[in-house]
Formats: structure tokens, sequence, C-alpha cells
């Protein structure tokens, strides 16, 4: 796969796909790529502001309400925990607990600490706790 | 590996629908004997297991060694209260419960142990080749 990026001032971001066949990965890239245009309603002192997924850092649900985490910024959600794992699909968002969604386009690593907790560290170096159980859908999103 | 994996996995799903599939017709020829009584005492017994297990993952936030140590103390008690009732512990040999859930999560543990190493090794594997591409 070849990729070729331009600039082309004053007109909006546009990415153009060819290939010789449409198949499933395909598919799959074109599904990736508008995942990418996807954003979140949320709140912050009491404004409603829309947030790119690419800005997402993770979501975490505390006491059954629900923050979006962007690299400086805490907002509310309105959605339910099910409702944000129903459109991960195709995304870099993967369920890492009970409680936390975690961005990986802004995964820098994944650490074990002394062979007992797993942690994933972010690109603005934030830790975040992974369940074992999580462990293979992160797997899963980096086979895709 | 993955398809010896799969391979493993199938092979004891396949028997597993055998054991029971036959038993199913051994039970409507001849009712439920001494041996299909066992079998069907296992499955239950693997399935109250099965789904302590997925709680215990669900709901605990332990370290690996830990969950281990919960699983072994939650896994043996069950055994033990579920031979007790089904008449296959004594009380001069219940220990023996220990015996049998601990060769087996010893075994389970060493086997998790690799394979988280193999995930996080692959993961950061791709992380690195993300970075290099500037992606």
């Amino acid at each position: 796969m070849q990729i070729i990026t331009r600039q082309v001032k004053d007109k909006p971001l546009t990415v153009t796909i060819e290939y010789p066949e449409r198949t499933d990965f395909v598919t799959s890239l074109v599904r990736r790529i508008s995942s990418m245009d996807t954003s979140f309603s949320a709140s912050i002192d009491g404004r409603r502001v829309k947030i790119r997924l690419a800005d997402v850092y993770y979501i975490e649900n505390v006491e059954r309400k629900l923050f979006l985490y962007t690299a400086k910024e805490v907002y509310r959600l309105d959605s339910s925990m099910s409702e944000m794992l129903s459109i991960t699909e195709d995304t870099g968002l993967v369920r890492i607990s009970r409680t936390c969604i975690m961005n990986t386009d802004h995964l820098k690593e994944i650490r074990q600490v002394r062979n007992s907790h797993l942690e994933a560290v972010l690109d603005n170096d934030e830790m975040l706790i992974v369940s074992r159980k999580y462990l293979k859908d992160i797997k899963r999103v980096f086979q895709k | 590996m993955k398809s010896i994996k799969i391979i493993l996995r199938d092979t004891c799903i396949l028997a597993a629908l055998m054991i029971l599939s036959v038993f199913a017709i051994s039970i409507i020829w001849s009712g439920i004997t001494e041996e299909i009584g066992l079998v069907l005492k296992l499955f239950g017994l693997a399935l109250i297991i099965v789904v302590v297990n997925y709680l215990i993952d669900e709901y605990l936030s332990l370290s690996m060694a830990m969950y281990y140590v919960v699983k072994y103390f939650a896994i043996t008690a069950l055994v033990m209260l579920f031979g007790f009732i089904a008449g296959w512990f004594y009380p001069t040999n219940f220990w023996m419960a220990f015996v049998y859930v601990g060769v087996v999560l010893i075994l389970a543990y060493s086997i998790d142990s690799f394979k988280v190493k193999k995930d996080i090794e692959f993961i950061n594997g791709k992380i690195s080749d993300r970075g290099q591409r500037g992606l």
C-alpha cells in the first residue's frame, strides 16, 4: 500500500483511496478513516462542545457518569458506557478495564509492573491501569 | 502456534459435545448411571467455576499473582463444597482439592504469564512500527 500526502491550500481535508478491487481490507480502511471523523458531544463548564475522536485520550466511567479526557481537559459525556462501546468498532478506541475505554492512537507503551499490574502509558505520559482480561482486545486493534 | 491452539480448543469442544450427545442418548435408553452422573456433575462444576472466574476477572482489579491467589482459594472452596455435596470427598481426604486445583492453576498461571508477555511485546512492537512510519 502506498501512502501519498500533499498539501492543497484552501480545500477541506480530502482522503482519496484508490484500489484495484474492493476487498475486505479496503472496506475496513474506509470504515476506519470514516470513524476518524467521528466526534462526541460533551460538556464542560456548562458549555456544549464537539470533541473529535482523534483528540480523545480515554473515556472513564466514574460512579455511572462518563468523563472524556483529552490531552488537557476533562469533559462530561451524556452517553452510557454501552453506547460508547457500540461505536468503538473500527476505531482506535478499546475497552481496557471495566470502567475505562482508551484511544490506542495515543498509546505509547504497554508495560507490566513487577510481573503484576499492566499499565498503558499514553503519549502525554498519563498512565492507565489495564485489566489483563482486555489485553487481547488491545492486541486485536493492532492486528487490524 | 495459533493453529495448534485452535486445533486443541476445537478438539476439547468437540469432545465435550460428543460426550454430551452420547450421554444424552444413553440417558434416554438406560437413565442416569453412576458414570453419566459423574460427568454431568463435572460439567456442572465447570460451569460454576467459569462463572466465578468471569466475575473475578470482571469485578476485581488485582495484580496477576493476586488474581491467581484469589482464584485458587475461591475455586478450591467451590470444588470442596461441590465435592462434599456430590460425595466425592470425605472428611479425611478433602485436602486433595487443594492439590487438584493447585496443579491446574500453576499450569494456567505459567501459560497466562507467557501469553501476557508475548501480547505486550506484540503491541509495543506495533506501536514502535507506527512511530517509525510517523503515524
